[in-house]
Parts: structure tokens; sequence; C-alpha cells
């Protein structure tokens, strides 16, 4: 009876399910229940039957029933969750049936949702343990990811519970072992060494997963090996030649292994490694050759004297793509390692010719500016580039012509002076773009204040090797990323998923395990010591002084946040409409930092707020108001436990809503 | 995984470009809108024309993590952060499903069986979760005659109430047999200049179970560390890495003492999979010559390095061939030669080709004197094969008993075969 519409077809479901006897056909019932849940006004009828079905003898009843309960009180939304449900839910925790125990989590999950989630204490979490042998992969994997809620409470307990899950490591089904995995290193998070060695044995079921059938298991895989390699650099160096590309692999996966290349890199698989990604240089993608290209790059920065020398080799061939590649992984270089400009240097006469797209231009251009009078013929291939400016189409090109031309008129002066002429009066006269001929006119200004101005102006460090080292700081300690482990994050990569998640309001989101415990926090305050104007925030707050124009990031915020436990939560009367600027004003004034809040209008309403006092003890809050609920509910979090400062920050905190309150309406 | 799977959690199947419309879909969750699945044809092209296309895109909160099969994309969406291999791992599943439902899965299957495949998705996922995956025992009750569920009095599938949740009770055969498949497929990449990038075995032992009722079986192979820890020195034993397990494997009984015992599924599955390295088997030396202009000659030599009583059998070795090539010649000392103009390639088949033989192919193509413009690709050589009654690891089945509470007498019969995987030397 799937996808019912009509009337009619309504009715006799409504009669159906409200006979008695029901549960006598049970296939019915199921298909009822799954499907049909979710059409209006068949949620009364389903109360009843849902109930009972939790004690059917038929398992496949049970567990259609169990997930018809969330989908029941997701679908009435805002009422009141039934107690008796929710112990009914967790005593089925103990059902003989594999599926409906793992349904049972999943629906708990759901209808605790606001609080916190499925609890998981001692007794559950062994009880889950023991029956992990029975469940299937899905369960097995969601199980494995619920109990990474628990804390053991010795570290007897906490080595028992790894020994029995060791198994999982080398499960066939890659989700288990991704799911295992991360468990471990998120339970084994003060036993570095326990960690270490986890890795070492998920090493074989990774590298297996990395050459798995299935090219996405494949690329996450690869996005997982990636991960660990920024923590353990030399942890698959030895299996390089595993992350050798095959023909017929996708493009994302073949980016995906070479960025492996570049990080497993070392003195002795280095030629192995060169050789190999020389061979995608010449590949008839250009994205792939020239990712190829920038790895080399890459590596360049340890193993310096070898990839130039590759690079140069590349530059013979005279391919548009290629040429201009090599010649930006050059730029790229020379700024953190200057040992190799004059290998460099030597290495750009006759680019040009082969250039043809913006990025090249620019970065041979800059290469020109920066180190022209290393590089004999660099007048002359400038002068080529202002003699064609007129039909440059790039204006990022232009740009970079001007500064290289001014940089190089400094070091070579009688052979640049009149093309520099030339360059300026087309600039300032014929050009069209406003951003170049602002550039034009602002060196000829320049210039006419004297050389030694422009050298003052121009001059900066050529180099910065300083900045290699900042960026390769690889060797991020496991801890940073094994709570998000197995999630999208690494599959997105680090940078992309902060984009991603950069305009998401911060969620709270339990199923992270709250990573360190609040006392034993470094005591390091979050925010830096900026201004130390203090002031006191309320005649009645006493001990209470919260400091002025903190700034807490939404990371830093969410980090926080989910390292806390709850401290205290309470509910302020509300009616009416809110009205964000308003509140955010009046936070303000007592120096309470608005870190994310919803529009006016949004249901329901969210805001996250912090705030920090003179000890450095952080107050983080969430407002949240429901629909057409007459009480805001609010959730403070506390760094440090100081229950005197915390009922203080709570009375600012009421006092300000009360006002914004009666601002508003 | 978090608190949900697929938050909104659907998996979709839409064809390519002709329509933006998903072909079917199914929302679990409600949490992520029906219209979202519109956008992901065109980020999909839109990525792929920008060179970066994923397996995983996105689309405002909407994560979409995508597989492809034949023709048909088959779409999760998700706004949780949610486990991407557990995701991928369902949707490969529901693939095995459909297929074993269906034969073949795409548009045509899909859109012949509407009402089956509705079904399956309702069984295969609830509320965004997994739930009853195995085809078997999808099998059991939800068959091609679908109205049977909807009579009332069908009967209630025992599966879904076992213990063993991968076997039903009161299976019956006439005859009880179990065919044991050990195949082992070689997966080669060998270096344009010849060297050994990758060689490695990956094996399986696939079992096809006919045994009534509930009957207990036991495996026993010639595992090195089994014959260790008997005493029964290391020869004629074999070393096994990365090994893993059918769900139903006790593994507990594995780690203590590397007994393989287990109450099978009914029917076609997979008990085992291992993997060690190995050397090459088949071992192909080529050289192509191109002559611009004129024309390209292709020598090809290819050399059984596998024991002299085993025999590969149909073997064919894919070289390519420029696309613009004409007039093609060839010259073998065994086997013969074709051309494949549809995919650029001379295909040499060699029905028969014992261990320590060497055997030489000779081609030669003409070439146009106008040059195409594009640049073409470097396509690896690759090679097909197979030899019967060998196993590259010399694992061996050493027995298996099979015990069941009615006493019955089961037969065993066991069959090795090797195989070629992803088998490629690159070529210059």
């Amino acid at each position: 009876m799937p996808y019912l519409g009509g009337e009619e077809a309504l009715r006799e479901l409504r009669r159906a399910l409200a006979n008695p006897h029901v549960q006598a056909d049970r296939l019915r019932y199921r298909a009822a229940v799954l499907r049909v849940i979710r059409m209006p006004g068949i949620q009364e009828y389903l109360q009843q039957p849902l109930l009972s079905g939790l004690r059917d003898k038929a398992s496949y009843v049970r567990r259609a029933a169990v997930l018809g309960c969330a989908k029941m009180l997701k679908l009435q939304g805002d009422c009141e969750v039934d107690g008796a449900l929710v112990n009914e839910l967790y005593s089925l925790l103990r059902d003989r049936d594999p599926i409906v125990v793992v349904n049972c989590l999943r629906a708990l999950e759901e209808i605790l949702k606001k609080e916190g989630g499925v609890v998981i204490n001692k007794p559950i979490a062994h009880h889950l343990l023991n029956r992990m042998a029975d469940l299937d992969q899905w369960g097995k994997s969601e199980v494995l990811t619920f109990l990474l809620r628990y804390r053991p409470r010795s570290e007897e307990e906490l080595f028992d519970i790894l020994n029995l899950l060791d198994g999982y490591l080398k499960s066939s089904s890659p989700s288990v072992v991704m799911a295992a995995t991360k468990l471990f290193l998120v339970l084994a998070k003060e036993y570095p060494h326990v960690q270490a060695d986890v890795l070492v044995r998920v090493k074989g079921p990774l590298l297996s997963a990395c050459t798995s059938e299935s090219r996405e298991l494949c690329f996450t895989a690869l996005c997982h090996v990636r991960q660990i390699l920024g923590s353990l650099p030399g942890h698959f160096s030895s299996h390089y030649k595993k992350f050798f590309c095959s023909y017929s692999e996708p493009h994302y996966i073949k980016c995906q292994k070479m960025e492996v290349l570049c990080e497993l890199v070392n003195d002795e698989n280095v030629q192995q490694v060169l050789e190999e990604l020389k061979g995608y240089c010449t590949d008839v993608s250009v994205e792939l050759a020239q990712g190829a290209i920038f790895a080399i790059g890459n590596i360049a920065r340890t193993y310096t004297e070898q990839c130039v020398g590759l690079l140069t080799e590349l530059l013979g061939l005279q391919q548009e793509h290629i040429t201009s590649a090599v010649v930006q992984a050059f730029r790229d270089l020379v700024w953190l390692c200057p040992q190799c400009t004059d290998a460099v240097c030597r290495a750009l006469p006759g680019c040009e010719d082969a250039i043809q797209d913006s990025e090249g231009k620019q970065a041979l251009i800059w290469l020109l500016g920066a180190h022209g009078e290393k590089v004999p013929n660099a007048p002359y291939v400038l002068e080529d580039f202002v003699e064609n400016v007129k039909s440059e189409m790039f204006q990022a090109v232009k740009m970079e012509l001007l500064t290289a031309l001014v940089r190089l008129f400094l070091s070579r002066p009688a052979e640049c002076q009149d093309m520099l002429g030339r360059l300026l009066h087309y600039c300032i006269e014929e050009e069209m773009d406003m951003a170049v001929r602002d550039r034009g006119l602002f060196y000829y200004r320049l210039l006419q204040s004297g050389v030694e101005v422009v050298k003052r102006v121009l001059c900066s460090p050529k180099s910065d090797p300083s900045l290699g080292l900042l960026e390769d700081q690889t060797e991020r300690p496991v801890n940073t990323w094994a709570s998000e482990f197995n999630t999208l994050a690494p599959v997105y990569g680090r940078e992309r998923w902060a984009l991603i998640t950069a305009h998401q309001p911060v969620e709270p989101s339990y199923a992270c395990s709250p990573c360190t415990d609040s006392r034993n926090r470094d005591t390091e305050s979050l925010i830096s010591e900026g201004n130390k104007e203090v002031l006191k925030v309320h005649p009645d707050t006493g001990s209470l002084t919260l400091i002025p124009d903190v700034y807490l990031t939404a990371e830093q915020f969410e980090k926080t946040w989910l390292s806390l436990d709850m401290s205290c939560h309470l509910s302020l009367p509300w009616c009416g409409t809110v009205h964000p600027d308003t509140i955010q004003t009046a936070l303000h004034v007592v120096h309470i930092q608005t870190i994310a809040m919803s529009k006016a209008g949004v249901q329901p309403w969210k805001a996250y707020l912090s705030a920090q006092d003179d000890t450095g003890c952080l107050f983080l809050t969430e407002l949240l108001l429901e629909a057409a609920d007459p009480e805001m509910q609010v959730s403070v979090k506390q760094s440090e436990a100081k229950p005197e400062a915390l009922q203080a920050f709570i009375s600012v905190l009421r006092t300000v809503m009360g006002a914004a309150a009666g601002l508003g309406s | 995984m978090g608190r949900a799977v697929y938050g909104g959690g659907s998996p979709p199947f839409l064809t390519p470009p002709t329509a933006p419309q998903p072909l079917i879909s199914r929302n679990y969750k409600g949490d992520v809108g029906l219209g979202e699945i519109e956008h992901f044809m065109g980020l999909l092209l839109q990525r792929e024309e920008e060179g970066a296309l994923a397996p995983l895109l996105t689309h405002g909160k909407v994560h979409f993590l995508w597989i492809k099969h034949a023709n048909l994309y088959l779409v999760a969406t998700t706004k949780k952060n949610s486990n991407a291999s557990l995701v991928y791992s369902f949707l490969y599943k529901v693939v095995e499903v459909f297929c074993e439902y269906f034969k073949e899965l795409e548009e045509e299957s899909i859109r012949d069986n509407f009402v089956i495949v509705y079904e399956l998705l309702d069984e295969l996922m609830d509320f965004g979760f997994p739930q009853t995956t195995d085809s078997k025992i999808l099998q059991e009750y939800i068959t091609q005659e679908s109205n049977k569920l909807e009579t009332g009095k069908s009967r209630v599938p025992t599966t879904v109430t076992n213990a063993v949740s991968w076997r039903s009770e009161g299976i019956k055969y006439k005859k009880n047999e179990v065919f044991i498949d050990v195949i082992e497929s070689v997966n080669l990449l060998v270096s344009a200049n010849g060297s050994v990038l990758l060689s490695e075995v990956v094996g399986t032992i696939k079992l096809k179970v006919f045994l009534s009722g509930m009957p207990e079986l036991r495996l026993g192979l010639n595992d090195r560390v089994l014959f260790e820890l008997t005493g029964r020195g290391k020869n004629k034993s074999v070393e096994l890495e990365d090994v893993k397990f059918h769900q139903c494997v006790r593994l507990s009984r594995f780690d203590n003492d590397r007994t393989i015992s287990f109450i099978p599924p009914d029917g076609d599955f997979e008990l085992m999979s291992y993997r060690l390295n190995t050397q090459p088997l088949i071992w192909i030396e080529s050289v192509i010559e191109k002559f611009s202009h004129s024309r390209v000659e292709i020598m090809v030599k290819a050399k059984g390095q596998f024991k002299k009583q085993s025999v590969a059998n149909g073997v064919e070795i894919a070289v390519p061939v420029p696309s613009d090539a004409d007039s093609p010649k060839f010259k073998t000392s065994v086997g013969s030669a074709r051309y494949l103009p549809e995919r650029n390639v001379v295909i040499w088949t060699i029905k028969s080709f014992p261990g320590g033989k060497e055997h030489l192919m000779r081609a030669h193509f003409g070439l146009p004197s106008v040059e195409k413009e594009e640049e073409e690709g470097r396509p690896p050589i690759s090679v097909c094969f197979e030899i019967p009654y060998f196993t590259v690891s010399g694992i061996q089945v050493r027995y298996m008993k099979i015990i069941e509470k009615s006493g019955y007498q089961a037969l065993p019969w066991v069959r090795y075969i090797t195989q070629s995987g992803d088998y490629q030397l690159r070529t210059s």
C-alpha cells in the first residue's frame, strides 16, 4: 500500500489502524508504520498501535515501531517527550534482535536531541560491547560511533574495551574500520603510544581500502590517509608504490594520490616518487599534468636541487601548460627556498614564448621583476610585454608588469628607463582599466619623489624561508583531528570544510565526544589580552567583571563549546517576536559578545554568546526560542567551575534579556 | 556517524544530463527538501567542466554523496556531518541488491519495476538508517510478484526474527553440497621502464552452500600461523596478510586458535579475503615505435612466469595504438591478433599459454600523413588471463567439516583458479 493519496484510501487505512486486531496483520501494520506515517491526519490513529508494536513478538514489527516512535515525535514537533516511552526504548536496548537494539539507539538519539541525545552509561556501554558481534556492518559502525560518548571510569576498563574492539580494526567493511579507528583514537587520547599503535594496525585495512574497487571508498580512504600523514609523516612511506596512479582512475583519485605522495616522500623513496610524478607531468589531462608539477614544486621545499633540475627539464618540452605551471612552481619556491634562486634564474630565459595564460605570465613577470638582476635578458623579455601591453587581456598581468618593471628599474636603470616611461605613459593616458591606471599613477608619483623613496617602498625581502616552516607545520597532534576522523571534514579537506561550515550557525553537535575535561583544561586564556580597560557591569554582580572587546572566533567558540559540560540551564519568560539588533546591542553594553544569531522571525530562533571575566573564565551561552514557546531556553557553559561567578553571570544575562524584551515589544 | 545517518537521506536515481528530474527518489527523513536534488546534476556537470569533480558535492547546507552505476547516478543527500564510507558502502549495497533482483541495474530495469524498487528502498532503509540489506533475506519476503506482501495472509519471514540473522531456519535440500571457489586475482602495475610498481594477489574464498538446516562448518587451510601453532613445520603452508571474514565467521575463535568456524548463509557468499605480494605471472616486453606521418611498429613479447604444469587460458593482451592508425598487419608466433578501432587497441588472443613459454607478436600500422591536432594519452598494455587449478599463494583447502544435528553427509567441492585483476604495464 505504498503512497496512497486518495481520501478514500486514507479512510480505509484509518479504519484498519483503528481495528484493535491490527496487530494480527503484522505486515500490514508494518507497512503502515513504515510508509504512511507522514500522511497528515493519520498520526493520532498510530500512537496506540506504535506503542503496542514495541512489544510485538515479531522483531521486524518492533524494528519498525521503534523508529516509528521517533518519526511520530518528529512530526509532532513541539510536543513534550513522554518519559515512559523513553524508558521503554531504553529497556528495548536489551532486545534479542540486533537491529532493534541499534534502532533504539537511533530513535532515542533523535527523540532526546535537545537533551544531548541518548545517554551511554556504563551498563549500556558494556551491553553494547557484548552485542557488537551480532550486528551487521551498519549497526557496528553506528554503535562504535555512539560509544564515542562513553568515558571509561578507569584505565583498566579502557583497555578492556580496546581489547574487545580490536578485531573491528580489521573488519572487512571499511566503514567499520573507520569507525573503530576513530573510537580508539578518541578513547586513547591520553595514551599517544596506543594511538600510534592503532594507526599502525589499521595501516593494512586502510591501504586495501585505498585500492578498493569502489572509487568513492578509495577516495574516502585516501583522504583519511592524508589526515594521518599530517600527524605521522613517515607512516606510509614504505608503501609509497600503492599510491601510484593507474591509467583508468578518475581525476579526483589521482589528485589525492599525488597529494599523498607529496606528504610521504622521504630520503629513501624521493627518487622513485619524483620519477613517477615526472611521468604524470606529461599526461594529456592538463589539470593532472599541472597538478603533478605543483606536487613536484611542493617536494622541492625539501629536496630542492633534484626537483629544480626536474622542473627545468620539463621546460624543454615547450608545452604551454607545462611551462606555465613550472614557472608558477618556481615563483612559489624561490619565495620559500632562496637558495635555489640562481638555478631558477638560469632556467627562465625562453619561457616567455610558451606562456599564454594569466597565472603563468604573472609568475614569470614577478620572477623577472624580483630577480631580474640575475637574468641577463630580463629587460628584453619585459620589453616584449610592454610592447604588447595594448593587446594584453588580463588586468592582473598589467598590474604585475608595472610593479616588476619599476623593481627592475631600480636594479638595472639604464636598460629599463625608456620602456618604463613608455609603460607609464600608456597606463596613464590610454589604459581603460581604472585599477591599472591608478597603479600607473601611483608609481609615477612615487618615482617623482625620488629613487630612495621608491626603494624604501618596493625593496621588500625577496624571500621568506620561515613561511615554508609555518606552512609545513605538519606534525599536528593526533588529538587535533581525532574527533573529526570518519566524518565529511577530512573528505572535503580542511580548508573546504571550514569554508562550507563557516556560514552555518554553530551547531552544538553532541555526537562529537567532548575532547577535554573542563577541569584539566589548559588554563590558557582563549582570548588574547587586548584591552585592559574593565568595567563594572552591574551593581549586583559583586565579584563578576566582564572584559570588554574580547573577541572569540566562531571556530574557537565551537571547539570550546563542545569541550565543555553544561553548567547551567534555565528558561527566561519571553513573549512576542525577537529583535536581534536590540538584543545584540544590549548584550554589547554589558560586554557579552554575540558569536552568531538567527535573523528575526527564524524558527527556532538561536543565538550564541560568549563573555570572559577578569580571571580568564569563559562563559559560553546558547539562547533558543522555539516557535510559540513562551519561554526562551538558555544554556550556559563555563570554562572553569566557579559557581559564584556563574550565578553572577546569569543574573547579568537575566537583566539584559529582560531589558531587551521590554524594549523590543 | 553522529546523530543520524542520512539526515535527509534519499538515494534517488537519476538519468544523466537529459533528465534533471530524478528517475526515482525516496525521502527517508524529511530534513532535506525534495527540490534539493535538482541542483545535483548541474553541480556535477559544472564540476566536471572545471576538472574538480569529486564523489562529494555540496549545495548550500546539503551534501551530495554519489556513485555512478551504468547510466545511473545514485545520490544520497544529507545535512549532517555523516560518515562518508558508510554512505558509500550503503549505496554500493543498494546497487548489489538491485542487481540481484533485476540482473542488471539500469534505467530500464528501474522503470519496469517501480513498485518493487520502492518496496526495496523501504526495506533497505528506514528513517535514514540502514535496515535489512541482505538480499537473500529480502528475497524471502519481497518477491517479484509484489502484491504478495499485501495479502495479509503472507507468511512471516522467519529470518527477520532469527538469532542468526543471515540464515533462515527450515532450509531443505535433497542433496547437501558445498562448493568452494578459491579465486586469486593478480593486480600488476609496471612502469614504462620495466620496474614493477605493484604486484599483489587478492585472494577470495567464495562458497556456494546447498545445505539443509543449521549446519556448523569448519574450514581448514594450510595457514602458516596455524601450522606453527600446531608444530607442523613451515613448508607447504602460506602466510596470509590482511585477512578479512564474512560476518558469519566467529572471529574470537580465529584469533584464539586460527579455526575458521561458521554457520553459513544459504547460497553464494564470500567467506574470506586476503592479500599477498607476488611476482608477475605473465611478463610483457613491448616496443612501440611511432614514425610520424608514416607508420607504427609494435613488437610485444609475452612470457609465462608460472609453473610449467599450469596453463593460462583465454589470454588476451590489449596493446594500445594511435587512434588514427590504419591498415593493420599482424604476425604472431601463437594465437591470433585483431584490431579493435573503437577501442584503439590490438588484442592478441592466446587460447592456451603454458608456464615457462615465450611468445611474440608483431604489428604494423599505417599513419596518415596529416597528423591529428590533439594529443593522446598513453594507455597501458593490459592483460586478461585465467589459470585454473592453480593459486599463486599455494593456499589449499585441507578440509571442510560439516556438522548438522540431523547428521546428514554433505560433500564439499573445491576449485582453484587464478585470474588477472587490474593487470597493467605502462608504455612509453
